[in-house]
């Protein structure tokens, strides 16, 4: 179950980086709620998969699902650069923060 | 441009505070910072969201918090120096100083 949980706080996080988008396009309370639930949701599923998962583990899938999605959902919806070289230093950036939240 | 990043670096910097503030906070002070070093630090990202891309802040956002809590476990809690922890750190800042080179030549673009 812990598995499961942490593949929704990923998504969660996903979600909540794309409301930030939306936040700068529609300025309303509506947007800003939906912002702080994605993020609360992400903070609530990420503790209870920590419960069973090691701490690094844990983390690093979080990140890799939640700042990987989003960037992607970011192409997708919100018009922002798909230039090979954002998404190359992108993945490095990524990359090597999932790399030390396993090594930590 | 330069002052957009730089709201991105010092949210990192107070994400540092917070990871830290939930592993060692004890008393009430101490949540208290933790709390408002969280409220800053997203604060200062989804401020930064409004003129860069989201999804470069965000990567930026959470490479660098998670760079500087490796280094502030090193350097203030004696957790042990590993040289791929120092390689991994040094691969994450030259991604985020190409970010910032790609990123500023898109807006230059737009802008002339």
């Amino acid at each position: 179950m812990s598995w499961v949980y942490l593949v929704l706080a990923g998504l969660f996080e996903m979600t909540g980086v794309a409301m930030i988008s939306r936040l700068h396009e529609k300025k309303n309370w509506q947007s800003l709620l939906l912002l702080l639930a994605s993020f609360g949701a992400s903070f609530l599923f990420l503790a209870l998969a920590m419960e069973e998962l090691p701490m690094g583990t844990a983390y690093a899938v979080w990140t890799g699902i939640g700042a990987s999605g989003g960037a992607i959902l970011g192409m997708a919806l919100y018009g922002e650069s798909k230039s090979w070289k954002r998404i190359f230093f992108i993945a490095l950036v990524l990359g090597a923060t999932i790399g030390l939240k396993l090594v930590s | 441009m330069t002052k957009e990043w730089l709201k991105v670096l010092v949210a990192a910097f107070f994400e540092v505070g917070w990871v830290i503030g939930l592993k060692h906070a004890d008393h009430a002070l101490e949540w208290a910072g933790t709390a408002a070093a969280i409220f800053i630090s997203f604060y200062l990202l989804i401020m930064a969201g409004n003129k860069l891309p989201v999804g470069t802040v965000y990567a930026v956002f959470v490479g660098l918090g998670t760079a500087g809590t490796v280094l502030s476990d090193i350097l203030l809690f004696g957790e042990p120096v590993k040289v791929e922890k120092l390689i991994l750190i040094a691969i994450l800042l030259v991604g985020v100083a190409g970010l910032k080179l790609v990123t500023d030549e898109a807006e230059g673009e737009r802008s002339s």
